[in-house]
């Protein structure tokens, strides 16, 4: 290989020009390789290039050095640091720790849903519980009214009872006012059944009489807010008339008529 | 700075390297550029992308074919040709003759500039017609080798020995100074 004449066929020119084919260019590398000479004239042609460059041209304006290094900053450093931040690999605790994360804040959701529906299950329970206890005591009371009731009943349809209706139309202070009275006498029983009746300042009662041979003899008192029901008096025998007088609270020895409000007759 | 120590900062994409790159390089490439693009906006534009295209691609730059500003500048004189060849750049300028490269030589655009006391036209004056001619061609006009041998018949072999010897005598004129 003549290297002299290699060097002066322009090749190692076309070369540093870029102008040679891939194989050329391949060959020139072997060659540079293999001969320092060769080597050596390729180092001179560049620097020659470089300097004929540098010294022939003028410089770009100078406005420009700052547009490019912003641009450089913006594409090539820019992109290297969004790289950078994305290329963080995950390590595979890491993702088992997603993993259990997103599992737990789901159990979390899901228990959170069930305790509420708990809480609103058993708020809706104790709810129906004192509903329950209200409806018992209801019923309990209407037991207690109708087993009252069919007693009052029984003694009625039992007994051989005289109703005697007491009025206030012969006096002044309640001529509206309507109680009667239900006897038996053979039983000596009475019951009183309010129809109509002021209701009493708390320090006062109504007192029901029995007036016979020895005079009136109280036989108890009347709710007068317990109307149309039998409440139970004292036994008599032997009486001409019933009236209720107003007493003071827990009733008087001997009536006061003054106070007179009802009366009525024994058949 | 090393070109070594160049090379590994442009690849580290390190500030201050590309600052370097630009103070020392940018004169010689954009001129590469400007010889063949004679419009100064232009030129600047190309040279703008060309010198990220290098920032960019600097990892695919092989230190076993040749050094860094040869690389650089093939990928300058690429993106001039390129440009030259786009349909927006409408001048169609290898229908010149040489005659009009030596006017164009003694115009006042970007390739005539004098700097530092040596011109274009000077160091030309120091190459035979037919030298002058192939330099102008390749250097000016991004013409390949083969091209200028196809267009204006000249054997391959005479453009490749014109290229050499034209740059033999441009060497020792470059060293001088």
């Amino acid at each position: 290989m003549d290297i002299q004449s290699y060097i002066a066929s322009g090749k190692l020119e076309l070369f540093v020009l870029g102008e040679l084919s891939e194989r050329e260019e391949a060959e020139v590398l072997e060659m540079a390789a293999r001969y320092p000479e060769i080597r050596e004239e390729l180092n001179q042609i560049e620097d020659a290039f470089f300097q004929l460059d540098n010294q022939t041209g003028k410089a770009p304006s100078a406005g420009l050095k700052s547009k490019v290094m912003a641009t450089w900053e913006r594409e090539v450093l820019g992109a290297a640091e969004q790289a950078e931040t994305k290329i963080i690999p995950m390590q595979p605790w890491k993702t088992y720790f997603v993993a259990a994360s997103i599992a737990a804040v789901f159990a979390s959701a899901v228990a959170v849903y069930f305790a509420s529906q708990y809480f609103s299950l058993d708020q809706r329970f104790m709810a129906l519980l004192d509903e329950k206890a209200v409806l018992v005591e209801d019923l309990n009371q209407y037991k207690v009214n109708y087993e009252q009731t069919e007693t009052q009943l029984d003694v009625l349809l039992t007994g051989n009872f005289t109703k005697i209706p007491m009025k206030g139309e012969p006096f002044e202070i309640q001529k509206e006012a309507k109680v009667d009275v239900w006897w038996d006498q053979s039983a000596a029983k009475v019951f009183v059944s309010v129809n109509q009746l002021a209701s009493l300042s708390e320090d006062l009662d109504y007192q029901l009489w029995a007036i016979g041979d020895a005079g009136p003899i109280g036989i108890g008192l009347v709710n007068p807010g317990q109307a149309y029901s039998l409440q139970q008096m004292e036994s008599v025998l032997a009486a001409g008339a019933f009236a209720i007088t107003i007493e003071p609270k827990g009733g008087s020895e001997s009536p006061t008529l003054e106070k007179l409000v009802v009366i009525g007759n024994v058949g | 700075m090393e070109e070594k120590e160049l090379i590994a900062g442009l690849r580290a994409k390190d500030r201050k390297t590309v600052d370097y790159l630009y103070e020392n390089y940018s004169r010689a490439l954009f001129t590469v550029i400007s010889r063949i693009i004679t419009d100064q906006e232009i030129a600047e534009e190309v040279f703008h992308d060309a010198f990220i295209k290098i920032t960019k691609k600097v990892d695919s730059y092989d230190e076993s074919k040749g050094r860094l500003y040869t690389w650089m500048a093939n990928i300058c004189r690429n993106a001039a040709i390129d440009r030259t060849r786009s349909k927006e750049f409408s001048q169609d300028s290898k229908t010149n003759t040489i005659d009009d490269y030596v006017y164009g030589l003694e115009g006042t655009e970007g390739t005539v500039a004098f700097t530092d006391g040596i011109g274009v036209k000077e160091l030309m004056d120091h190459l035979n017609l037919e030298q002058r001619f192939v330099i102008e061609c390749m250097y000016f006009k991004g013409y390949t080798h083969s091209e200028i041998s196809e267009e204006f018949d000249i054997p391959l072999g005479t453009v490749k020995s014109r290229i050499r010897a034209a740059l033999v005598v441009l060497k020792k004129k470059l060293d001088k100074i």
